[in-house]
């Protein structure tokens, strides 16, 4: 991994159309500005692990799992499509 | 075409009902189709099998039937890379997973299918309002029902 030391408002170029930029450093905390074309998208990494593995949780649900489910709109009303 | 699957045995499965994934699944780069299928359950679950990994399946569900201000919005790139010309053909599911006892959706990476061209594509939502286990159904116990009640 290439490790470059930047101060405060110091940039990183990443080809010629990404820009990082240390926007704030307080304590552990690094706020980071980004400026790329719109085609990149930018996510914080957590998410993509958070939903990745989740994919491979829910890869493991077998049909039994839904046996549960009954019939949605039956008289149980726990069982029923939770309203927002 | 005639797929195989652990869950259930040999199907046939139309045409129409296998989805491209260029990009396969987060976390399952190389799974690039799948057929979705119904669950025999009920109209809202639908089952998302591998067509290449018999042992790979989803359960899928449409998000709007649970959440109405569910919303995806999709940028310039996703829409380009389903060819998505009409935004009517736009279709959008979740993958269900079961925690604890309740059947769960991730709503933060709802899969986008194009019913026209059936190119689909898992995307990432940046809104932090939905989760990955965003409570849908609680789940019946496993024992079965009497028959009386």
């Amino acid at each position: 991994m290439l490790v470059l030391s930047r101060q405060r408002d110091e940039t990183i170029m990443i080809g010629d159309d990404i820009e990082v930029t240390v926007v704030d450093i307080r304590g552990d905390k690094v706020r980071l500005g980004i400026n790329a074309p719109k085609e990149i998208s930018v996510h914080r990494k957590e998410v993509y692990d958070a939903i990745r593995r989740e994919n491979k949780a829910a890869a493991q649900v077998k049909p039994e799992d839904l046996s549960g489910l009954g019939k949605i709109g039956s008289k149980n009303p726990e069982n029923q499509p939770k309203q927002p | 075409m005639e797929i195989e699957t652990s869950r259930f045995g040999v199907l046939s499965v139309d045409d129409e009902r296998i989805m491209n994934f260029p990009k396969g699944l987060l976390g399952f780069p190389g799974q690039t189709k799948f057929a979705l299928i119904k669950t025999g359950q009920n109209n809202y679950f639908f089952w998302l099998q591998s067509i290449d990994d018999p042992h790979l399946a989803f359960v899928v569900t449409d998000p709007s039937t649970f959440f109405k201000d569910y919303d995806v919005a999709l940028r310039d790139e996703t829409v380009a890379d389903l060819e998505l010309v009409n935004p009517a053909a736009m279709q959008v599911f979740v993958i269900c997973n079961k925690v604890g006892d309740w059947l769960t959706g991730n709503l933060l990476g709802p899969i986008v299918v194009n019913t026209a061209s059936r190119l689909a594509q898992q995307v990432v939502l940046t809104e932090k309002k939905w989760t990955t286990r965003q409570p849908l159904l609680r789940l019946q116990a496993d024992v079965p029902l009497a028959k009386s009640a």
